[in-house]
């Protein structure tokens, strides 16, 4: 047994962080914000970078790395909340491709992502105030040659700088993840309304099909794709987790550098034990986090019998967690930390969203619950 | 990153597993055997096991081989401590001179004091006690006074310990003295090795919050050691000190054994009902214990990170990771299994639901002893992330 990370493993991540930094760092997500769509540049660069290429298969043009692997490079990217459907292609995407993809979906698919002239997303809420699977109710109705869809789906990111978007419809009525088929379809087809959210970093939108005819865009079996589906959804969770430590990490070096240079009753804040020991408990969390998610990572890749509760673990103790480390971290800069300028708020306001994005920490505790009592 | 044993691993697992049912007391593993009540006995009993132990070749794993150890690299030790946690054996008598005085023996002693006190400690005939506290002094360390005065061929010692743990039944003290008053207060710090059995030294039992005796006052009137016990040099005991304390927060790490609690926990309310229903299938109990689950596996993995990182010789202070992060959250399971007694939380000893209620107290000594959770925070900030030191420094 061994919990450390290669060398090589290491270098990657350094060279993400370098990269990143040089492209401006957190100012990519702040240009975001301000309503700039830099999608398309920062996957250009990370493509040169090869990037893309990470999560896929070696017989479609990528470097065939597992789920850890790719974490290293979401936690640097979570560094500096860097925009993009990273996750949602890379995390998400690709390995459903790989799994349920007809010979011709993987070789039209797959190395255009590896090349990074494709970028992927998901639409799986119909509804955003229920969550999932429940919230999955779209039907799809068979057609002569493929499918029609019908209605909306919400709260999908990043749907207008896209090519694909994964969409879980039933085709069979069913609750859970029964009867669910998943189609990856062009979202240009569908009208898209851009939604005013919490994390602007990551603009969502609303989906609207209108009985839009798709052929050759079912992703696996028919009425079976839950199974699969529900991996993914692990599989972006993860990411998405890997994110937030990097997020974290990157919150514990502001603290602590704010902390050595703001004075007040003329000494270094970070003297103060209400002061340091806060950012204690914030590196405290930061590690269990981490270990949480590479662990969740590894076992998925690995397949590992534990590894559904092991996703859990980790998305309840990060979204949770990670939420209140932030707060701190803007508190520990006084009023500094609630203004725009300063980067704090970014960070919370991705944790907050994603709190209850693929699962509140309670449903998760349900279903660590589930497996463990 | 590979969470997989070796074959080599699982054969060491199997020789401890395999020796841990052949020579536990019996009746142990199945729950039915406790350490007697009356004192005298269980002191008996466990010097018994102490003797076994030793004799199979366990006192001491992480020893080297000629002082009675096996030399195990970190990943037999962890394997071993796994196994310890799955069958939760008597506790050792010698823990405190296995964990704590043998290191420091081995790391500053001269060959004459290895030779003279390792292998005895790790048989049980010889206990010890370890006199840091003093009435003014517990996380100040350096502000000791218990004066050691050199008289040529001994010290002369004078002054008060406390809080000492064993210090009535212990035959040796290692203390820290001090030697030098003049100088920075780091610097005059000495260790000695002490004789407990002379006119000298006296103890006193201090009754705990669990209404056990095992730690002490101790006072010292003109005791005496010969200057051969001095350990490292004189005036140079903050050394030996602060490397005792690293020893002590790797021992000190948990999270294994807060996975057996766990699952107690579990069983418990499995059986326990209320209204008819187990405790088991309500909501908010079974997404608290979700909770602790996932705050175990965080300690747990972290455990296995910083295990990892040493192996790969990288010692980081990252070791007061687990003091803190388990002891808090041993500090909420143990809350919790009271709260989870219901009515009959009420009541002490074996009729204490799930023994719960004695288990919440004894955990609140593991947040004081060995440096406190405040003292922690301080290291991790100031040692870990270099945040600026305290006035007090
Ligand atoms: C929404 C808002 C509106 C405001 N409106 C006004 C206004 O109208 N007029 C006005 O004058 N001010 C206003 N303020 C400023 C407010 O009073 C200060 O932000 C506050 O006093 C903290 O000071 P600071 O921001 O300089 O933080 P700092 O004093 O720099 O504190 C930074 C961190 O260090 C901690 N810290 C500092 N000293 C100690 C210590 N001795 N012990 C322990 N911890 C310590 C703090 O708790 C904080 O976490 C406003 C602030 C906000 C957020
Ligand atoms: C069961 C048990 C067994 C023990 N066994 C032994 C033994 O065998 N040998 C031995 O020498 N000692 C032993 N001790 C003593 C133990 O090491 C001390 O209790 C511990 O170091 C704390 O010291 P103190 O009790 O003097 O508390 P104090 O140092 O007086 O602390 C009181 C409170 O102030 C806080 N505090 C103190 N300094 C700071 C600071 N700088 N910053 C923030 N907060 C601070 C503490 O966290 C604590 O909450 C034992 C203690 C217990 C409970």
């Amino acid at each position: 047994m061994d919990f450390t990370l290669s060398d090589e493993q290491t270098q990657m991540q350094e060279s993400v962080r370098d990269y990143l930094e040089s492209e401006g760092g957190i100012e990519l997500a702040r240009r975001q914000m301000d309503g700039e769509d830099v999608v398309g540049e920062v996957w250009d660069g990370l493509a040169e970078m090869d990037y893309p290429a990470l999560s896929v298969p070696l017989e479609y043009g990528g470097l065939g790395d597992d789920l850890l692997y790719l974490s290293l490079l979401f936690e640097e990217a979570g560094r500096v909340a860097l925009p993009g459907p990273l996750p949602e292609t890379l995390g998400f995407t690709v390995p459903l491709l790989a799994e349920l993809g007809t010979d011709e979906q993987k070789g039209q698919f797959l190395p255009a992502i590896a090349d990074g002239d494709l970028r992927a997303s998901v639409a799986l809420y119909d509804d955003a105030t229920e969550s999932l699977p429940e919230a999955i109710r779209m039907e799809a109705e068979p057609t002569d040659d493929g499918y029609r869809l019908d209605g909306t789906k919400t709260l999908v990111p990043y749907a207008e700088s896209v090519d694909r978007v994964v969409v879980p419809a039933r085709t069979r009525q069913d609750t859970g993840y029964g009867g669910i088929t998943l189609f990856f379809v062009d979202p240009a087809a569908a009208e898209a309304e851009q939604l005013d959210t919490l994390d602007k970093t990551r603009p969502l939108y609303e989906l609207t099909f209108d009985g839009v005819e798709v052929s050759g865009a079912r992703l696996g079996p028919v009425d079976g794709g839950g199974d699969a589906l529900e991996r993914a959804i692990d599989r972006l969770n993860v990411s998405m987790c890997a994110m937030l430590v990097g997020g974290a990490d990157e919150a514990v070096d502001r603290s602590v550098e704010y902390g050595k240079q703001r004075e007040q009753f003329d000494k270094p804040i970070g003297q103060f034990q209400a002061v340091k020991h806060r950012i204690a408990d914030m590196w405290l969390d930061t590690e269990a986090a981490r270990s949480l998610t590479y662990y969740a990572a590894w076992a998925i890749a690995n397949d590992e019998e534990d590894a559904r509760r092991a996703v859990s673990a980790a998305t309840a103790y990060c979204t949770e967690h990670c939420g209140e480390l932030f707060e701190d971290d803007i508190f520990n800069h006084g009023a500094t930390g609630y203004t725009w300028d300063h980067d704090g708020h970014i960070f919370l306001k991705q944790a907050k969203t994603w709190a209850n994005l693929l699962g509140s920490p309670t449903e998760h505790r349900r279903r660590i619950a589930d497996i463990r009592l | 990153m590979n969470f997989d044993y070796t074959d080599e691993q699982e054969a060491f697992r199997r020789e401890i597993r395999e020796w841990y049912e052949e020579n536990l007391p019996d009746g142990w593993i199945d729950g039915e055997r406790d350490l007697p009540d009356d004192e005298d006995e269980r002191e008996q009993f466990l010097r018994e096991w102490q003797r076994k132990l030793h004799e199979g070749g366990w006192a001491a794993i992480h020893w080297p081989e000629e002082y009675g150890g096996r030399d195990a690299s970190l990943m037999q030790q962890l394997i071993y401590q796994q196994e310890k946690a799955r069958v939760n054996p008597p506790p050792e008598r010698s823990e405190i001179g296995v964990d704590l005085v043998g290191p420091a023996i081995e790391g500053f002693g001269t060959e004459e004091q290895k030779e003279r006190y390792l292998p005895k400690i790790l048989s049980g005939e010889e206990l010890w006690c370890i006199g840091y506290s003093e009435p003014d002094v517990g996380s100040d360390l350096a502000s000791l006074q218990c004066k050691a005065v050199d008289e040529g061929d001994h010290f002369r010692i004078n002054g008060q310990k406390i809080w000492t743990t064993h210090a009535h039944k212990a035959d040796w003290c290692y203390m820290f003295t001090r030697t030098d008053n003049s100088g920075p207060k780091h610097h005059g710090i000495t260790a000695l090795i002490v004789d407990m059995d002379q006119e000298g030294v006296t103890t006193d039992r201090i009754r705990q919050i669990t209404d056990e005796r095992e730690f002490n006052q101790v006072y010292f009137d003109d005791a005496t050691t010969p200057k051969e016990n001095v350990l490292n040099e004189v005036d140079e005991g903050w050394e030996v000190a602060m490397r005792q304390l690293s020893f002590e927060r790797i021992s000190l790490s948990q999270s294994l054994d807060l996975e057996r609690r766990f699952d107690e926990l579990v069983e418990f309310c499995k059986n326990e009902t209320r209204g008819g229903t187990p405790l088991v299938e309500d909501p908010h109990v079974r997404e608290k214990l979700a909770e602790f689950d996932t705050r175990i596996q965080a300690a747990k993995l972290t455990y296995f990170r910083n295990v990892s990182k040493q192996m790969n010789g990288d010692l980081g202070a990252e070791a007061s990771f687990g003091k803190l992060y388990d002891s808090e959250i041993a500090a909420d399971l143990h809350r919790f299994r009271v709260k989870l007694g219901g009515p009959k939380a009420a009541l002490w000893g074996d009729d204490s639901p799930n023994g719960a209620a004695k288990d919440s107290l004894a955990n609140i000594s593991i947040r004081i002893g060995g440096g406190t959770s405040d003292i922690q925070r301080n290291i991790i900030g100031e040692r870990v992330l270099g945040l600026p030191k305290g006035d007090q420094e």
